[in-house]
């Protein structure tokens, strides 16, 4: 078996530690004798939807983000659109995952427009929402996330998307209505940074088989020794929970 | 009350605290600040008034810098004092004038060296009249605390406004430092490093990869390391000034040392820098550069390079149990990566801990040890004897060494400091230590304790 994943704009969105996401992924199937690639694209770099498997955008500093936006509409949208109704896998952090919404729009009313991959929109505010967090996800059960939110964006979910989770300790999506992250077919999105996968394992592994999945029909990932991955996440909602 | 007596109060009471804090064998001075500002919030103002004050603010290499620039006003036979212990916020810098102050508020010296934190450099500024500001560099830092690199390099700017009568020594080599002289109406003083430093560097993001101007990539001639080097825009033509202080050669570089060539006015002056690391090449050219913008005699400068004493925690040497332990503070991905240019050009076997703490000093979100490349570091195989992880996220760190690839047997989680000294200095092999800021203060309050090295405010 073998995953091909696509990391857009590494050199771009790449904020925050994002990119341990892609290393935990990898290592995660290598352990498991399954074959990965991961391959970037960047500005000016033509995206090929259909050469990969899954999908991950992290989070950038808004002066490089503005610089990829131009490059994002248009033909990159479609493609990304296109993998996204054919139930392919995205992981979408933060910048990321705003930038598969409608649009964002400035506390004062600036309104810049976004993919509208996802029937969701941001509203800019004053107030930064920062500091760990933890929330449960609804597919694995309850099972608790645990990450680091740091934006001033407050997300709001429209129609046919769905959350992720419901926020614990933290704001989340938007510190209002208690939701965080965003699922819409095999798309996750969230805020958390942390970096978000190593010390939720589970969830990660949700994404992998995901993927593996949707390619060969339904796998099973073997189990692996997740103790180091278990201490870092409990050793985070221990210290949340006493709050 | 008049302003003297407000004046005299916050300074007694500011002394007192101190002293207090002192006894009970803490080594605070960011506390007796606070509350003297309380009393009267512009003391920072009278106390600076006459005293001849240089700035030294920026992301990285700020402490080295000052030690550098210190030891050239020592041998320079300069009337001094500086904030040592790392407190750099605006209480803290109160605190350090306070102390060298009498209770009229009359400073005890001509000069004082004062090294800020660049978000509290913004509120320093409004107090005191800089007679020349040196900013290291700009890199991405602790982004909860200070935000995007952007949004640093706006609170220097806004410094750099208040001070109109400042000499501005700049890091010709950082195209954010160097968009600081844009429109600024200062004397400005460029320095950098004319060659590629190393021949192989681990792999890093940079910061800065589009023109600050018009949003296109720059092109480099060479990278020195990070953002840094000789950048220049195709579409724009913002590009690298040209250095009037500046490294020509590197002629020998290893553990302990650099040797450089340095050149200033036309003059070249060859000099051993005592501290290893590129970095400290770049620490060592701002300083001639900060020499040079107070008309200090460059050759008394260069040679006080290899005379000063190491910061507080910079590559400072413990010897515990017959071994070398070396401490290096790291603050963000960019001075990690340079530890790393420095550890891993070593070929001979040594024993690695890293300390990650995640309180508001060292930066709440940990994130960032993610886009360092570790990798680098576990590809070293058996030159990287053991790891040991540290602090409040330790098992952060252990996961990040566990995806680098590092074999979980040599990975080894200690969270009591006196057992992390013990046993990573029982392989019989030199010890590295990495910790943040506050896990610094936490493992050398441990050494000192236990094997008896005093304390850092002494």
């Amino acid at each position: 078996m073998e995953l091909k994943i696509c990391h857009l704009y590494p050199d771009i969105l790449n904020l925050y530690g994002d990119r341990g996401n892609i290393l935990c992924m990898e290592k995660r199937l290598q352990w498991r004798g399954i074959e990965v690639s991961t391959t970037g694209v960047s500005i000016g770099q033509p995206l090929k939807a259909s050469g990969y498997d899954l999908f991950f955008v992290g989070g950038g500093q808004d002066f490089e983000q503005e610089v990829l936006l131009k490059d994002l509409a248009g033909e990159k949208t479609a493609e990304l659109k296109a993998a996204i109704e054919d139930e392919k896998p995205v992981l979408a952090i933060c910048g990321g995952y705003q930038m598969l919404g409608q649009y964002y729009k400035t506390w004062d009313g600036e309104q810049c427009d976004f993919t509208g991959a996802l029937n969701l929109y941001t509203i800019g505010s004053r107030q930064r929402m920062i500091g760990n967090y933890l929330f449960t996800c609804t597919e694995l059960d309850n099972q608790t996330v645990v990450g680091f939110e740091n934006h001033s964006g407050k997300t709001f979910l429209g129609d046919g998307v769905r959350p992720m989770g419901t926020v614990l300790k933290g704001y989340g999506n938007n510190g209002e209505d208690g939701m965080e992250g965003a699922r819409y077919k095999n798309v996750f999105a969230t805020y958390s940074h942390g970096c978000l996968l190593p010390k939720n394992p589970v969830l990660c592994d949700l994404i992998l088989k995901t993927a593996l999945t949707r390619k060969y029909g339904e796998t099973a990932l073997p189990p692996l020794d997740d103790s180091l991955e278990q201490a870092a996440h409990s050793a985070m909602e221990n210290r949340l929970r006493k709050k | 009350m008049g302003m003297k007596i407000r004046v005299f109060f916050a300074l007694l009471f500011c002394r007192l605290s101190r002293f207090a804090i002192r006894l009970l064998g803490r080594g605070g001075t960011d506390f007796p600040g606070r509350v003297a500002l309380r009393l009267c919030p512009n003391l920072l103002g009278v106390l600076a008034k006459n005293v001849t004050t240089v700035i030294v603010t920026g992301t990285n290499g700020k402490t080295t810098t000052s030690r550098m620039i210190e030891q050239s006003w020592l041998d320079s036979g300069i009337s001094y004092f500086a904030n040592k212990s790392g407190a750099n916020l605006l209480s803290g810098v109160t605190a350090e004038f306070a102390m060298h102050s009498s209770l009229t508020g009359k400073c005890r010296y001509t000069h004082a060296l004062i090294e800020s934190d660049e978000a509290a450099w913004k509120a320093i500024s409004k107090y005191v009249d800089a007679k020349a500001v040196v900013v290291t560099n700009v890199f991405r830092d602790q982004l909860d605390r200070y935000g995007e690199v952007t949004h640093t390099l706006e609170n220097i700017r806004i410094g750099l406004a208040n001070s109109k009568n400042a000499v501005v020594v700049l890091n010709a080599d950082d195209s954010l430092c160097t968009s600081l002289s844009l429109e600024l109406p200062n004397r400005v003083i460029f320095y950098g490093v004319n060659v590629p430093i190393y021949r192989t560097r681990v792999a890093e993001l940079s910061d800065a990869p589009y023109c600050i101007r018009c949003k296109n990539e720059y092109v480099y001639d060479y990278v020195t390391y990070g953002h840094l080097g000789k950048y220049r825009c195709p579409v724009c033509g913002y590009r690298r000034p040209e250095p009037s202080v500046a490294v020509e050669k590197i002629l020998s570089s290893d553990e302990e040392h650099s040797v450089v060539v340095i050149g200033l006015d036309g003059r070249e002056f060859e000099t051993a820098i005592n501290l290893p690391g590129g970095y400290n090449i770049y620490n060592a050219c701002s300083a001639m550069a900060a020499g040079k913008a107070l008309g200090l005699d460059p050759e008394t400068v260069a040679g006080s390079l290899s005379g000063f004493a190491c910061g507080f925690g910079r590559m400072e040497k413990f010897r515990i149990h017959d071994t070398d332990v070396r401490m290096i503070l790291i603050k963000n991905p960019a001075g990690c990566n340079q530890v790393l240019n420095f550890l891993t050009a070593r070929t001979e076997p040594f024993v690695f801990a890293a300390c990650l703490n995640d309180r508001a000093q060292d930066g709440t979100d940990v994130s960032w040890i993610w886009d360092v490349d570790f990798e680098r570091l576990t590809a070293m195989d058996r030159t990287l004897a053991e790891i040991y992880v540290s602090g409040i996220r330790a098992e952060d760190m252990a996961l990040r060494f566990k995806y680098a690839g590092f074999p979980t047997e040599r990975l080894h989680v200690v969270k009591d400091y006196r057992q992390l000294v013990e046993q990573a200095t029982s392989h019989g092999l030199p010890v590295f230590a990495m910790p943040t800021y506050t896990a610094m203060l936490d493992l050398r309050g441990t050494i000192s304790k236990a094997y008896g090295f005093k304390e850092f405010w002494e």
